[in-house]
């Protein structure tokens, strides 16, 4: 227990920052077919390793993602199901000495959000002596799910990046889902408030008037 | 037959002389700025708070394994669940914004002074139940800032004399923050709003007593008050109405702004995050804490930097009207509190580095060095403003008012000094 004031101490004067390289500023699109393709992306590179567990197919379904592509994806699983990864905890603790994070709210989870996590798997490179590192996470455990590392052709690193931008909007979207709702109503909301507020002022000015 | 419901209800209850003393012949100074309605609006916020909270309780699982799922169930899957969550979690924030303004607002007009120590009191009671309430909130969420900041805060009881090892462990109900901490802190989170109603009762008893302060620092005789109702009513509601578009703004549109990433991860105890920051609102208080470098010394100075305020009262030895505005040494005084506030906190929000500790020992030598200077301060301000004269309009302020108490003594408010 005493240690643990000391450990805290020490901690809150020598914090080692995550992300010390620069992240690459995007905007997410978390509109259907981008959602989509990201979904398609994410079950192809990433799904094998990582659980969403608060994403259920039936949220893709409802969100309106092609049917078909889903039953694809969930197999013989329920539909409530939640996207769980292919692997078991046991086998990733045996291959990568811990269980990879679940991503449901990664966007949301990490300073600088869907940029980190966009500019994360883009920043894999391979150094002179042939061992593949990343730039934003240094320390990761994670082997370079998108190939960027030894991808040279421009065209190439566009179509990862592509990829990447999809998966991230996706992300997104799952961190969020109510992101466009909430941005809707909030259109309303405030603009019925503003018009509230205008009206209150002029009671108010009406009322004080009556003060010599 | 309303009449005849009113006079039956006010044979056996007070309400029409409530109403009329309370609300409609409440006698309100009418040179009040706007800067006096952030107690009706903190009023608004803590009923807010326990309107949505309410509903938040009924979808959340005090339970170290299912708290962090109920959230993200609230989030998801309850209607409109997501709007209660950022309602709440902004609303926090909103709170200790109004709070803050509010307190600002009577140390620049010096509305502490006779006879309204105790309304500074009890606010200074409300605010720690307020920052009580926030921290216990904070850890419901079971994320990693919730958990660390909960391990750190309470750590600090171990700088209780004598029993600290045990006070620790009785305040979490464990040798480390866990279930029994959780629940805890969920049940007393969900009690102490009740408290604060009670004390915002007291609060407003005092008010109602001494009545309000007014920007000229001076009690202005009844001519110079109106009734709270309508006037400062509608005054209020449109303040109001500016307060919820900004409010709104911060829940539709950026209610992430206000929340730590590493709360959107499950706490774990077997790591400890990178940094390790409280919720802004208690940012220039850490950074004090921080600032010593003593366990002891740094709780009982973190303390005192929230206590201090209480000792305003006499503190100040000023008999000058109107705080700030008719004291340009006790203003710039003021301003740089604020700024030094501000350094408070910028100090506590980025990660420590040598010069930031330098900067924090700084500002937390400054901010207790403005308290224990302001008795000379205010008395040698006094006397330089005696000799040089108020400026004549205060004068005469002072004087027509002298006059009409004088003139219409029954007219006086009760609380007015005689």
């Amino acid at each position: 227990m005493k240690n643990l004031i000391f450990i805290l101490m020490l901690y809150s004067i020598s914090p080692v920052w995550a992300t010390e390289a620069k992240l690459e500023n995007i905007q997410v699109d978390t509109s259907l077919p981008t959602v989509e393709r990201g979904v398609d992306g994410l079950m192809n590179n990433c799904h094998g390793c990582h659980t969403l567990k608060y994403i259920k197919y039936r949220d893709l379904a409802k969100f309106g993602i092609d049917k078909k592509k889903i039953d694809e994806w969930r197999g013989d699983q329920l539909l409530d199901a939640p996207l769980a990864s292919l692997m078991s905890d046991e086998a990733a603790m045996q291959s990568f000495g811990l269980v990879p994070p679940d991503l449901s709210l990664m966007t949301k989870a990490r300073e600088g959000g869907a940029s980190y996590v966009y500019s994360y798997l883009l920043g894999y490179y391979n150094t002179p002596e042939g061992v593949t590192r990343n730039h934003i996470f240094p320390e990761t455990k994670m082997p370079d799910p998108l190939g960027i590392s030894s991808a040279t052709e421009p065209a190439q690193r566009d179509e990862i990046s592509k990829t990447a931008h999809d998966i991230v909007s996706f992300l997104s979207w799952a961190a969020d889902p109510h992101e466009q709702e909430r941005h809707r109503l909030g259109y309303y909301v405030i603009g019925y408030l503003v018009i509230l507020t205008l009206l209150l002022y002029f009671v108010k000015n009406q009322i004080w008037s009556r003060l010599k | 037959m309303h009449n005849r419901v009113i006079k039956w209800i006010d044979q056996r209850f007070p309400l029409s002389s409530f109403v009329k003393h309370d609300l409609t012949e409440y006698p309100t100074p009418r040179n009040l700025s706007y800067w006096w309605n952030f107690g009706f609006l903190a009023g608004f916020v803590l009923i807010l708070q326990v309107a949505t909270g309410i509903f938040l309780a009924m979808h959340y699982k005090a339970d170290v394994t299912l708290s962090f799922d109920s959230i993200q169930h609230i989030m998801r899957d309850v209607n409109y669940g997501w709007l209660l969550r950022f309602m709440h979690a902004t609303g926090a924030s909103a709170f200790f914004l109004v709070i803050y303004i509010h307190m600002a607002r009577t140390l620049y007009y010096g509305s502490y002074r006779a006879p309204r120590e105790l309304m500074w009191w009890t606010g200074q009671g409300l605010l720690l139940m307020l920052m009580a309430t926030a921290f216990m909130g904070y850890l419901l969420p079971w994320g990693q800032m919730s958990f660390w900041g909960a391990t750190v805060i309470t750590n600090l009881f171990r700088a209780t004399p004598f029993i600290g090892d045990q006070v620790v462990v009785w305040l979490r109900g464990d040798y480390g923050v866990g279930d029994a901490t959780l629940t805890r802190f969920f049940s007393l989170h969900y009690l102490l709003p009740f408290l604060i109603i009670g004390g915002v009762m007291v609060h407003l008893v005092a008010l109602h007593t001494v009545k309000s302060s007014n920007p000229s620092g001076i009690d202005l005789a009844a001519k110079d008050n109106i009734p709270f109702h309508p006037y400062f009513t509608s005054k209020d509601f449109y303040g109001l109405g500016i307060f919820l578009i900004v409010y709104c703004i911060f829940v539709f549109f950026l209610p992430n702004s206000l929340m730590e990433p590493a709360n959107n991860i499950p706490a774990n105890p077997m790591q400890t995050p990178s940094h390790i920051v409280p919720e802004w609102y208690f940012l220039p208080f850490y950074a004090i804490l921080r600032s010593v470098p003593n366990l002891v010394g740094g709780v009982v100075a973190m303390g005192l930097s929230v206590m201090v305020f209480s000792f305003m009262p006499y503190l100040d030895r000023s008999r000058i009207p109107g705080g700030a505005r008719y004291r340009p040494w006790y203003r710039v005084t003021f301003y740089l509190f604020v700024v030094d506030m501000m350094v408070l906190g910028y100090v506590g929000y980025i990660p420590p580095t040598d010069q930031s500790i330098v900067m924090g020992k700084i500002a937390t030598f400054f901010y207790f060095g403005l308290f224990v200077l302001l008795p000379f301060i205010s008395k040698k301000e006094e006397q330089w403003l005696i000799r040089r004269g108020l400026p004549p309009e205060v004068e005469a302020l002072v004087a027509s008012e002298a006059k009409e108490k004088t003139r219409l003594p029954h007219q006086r408010r009760s609380g007015d000094i005689k």
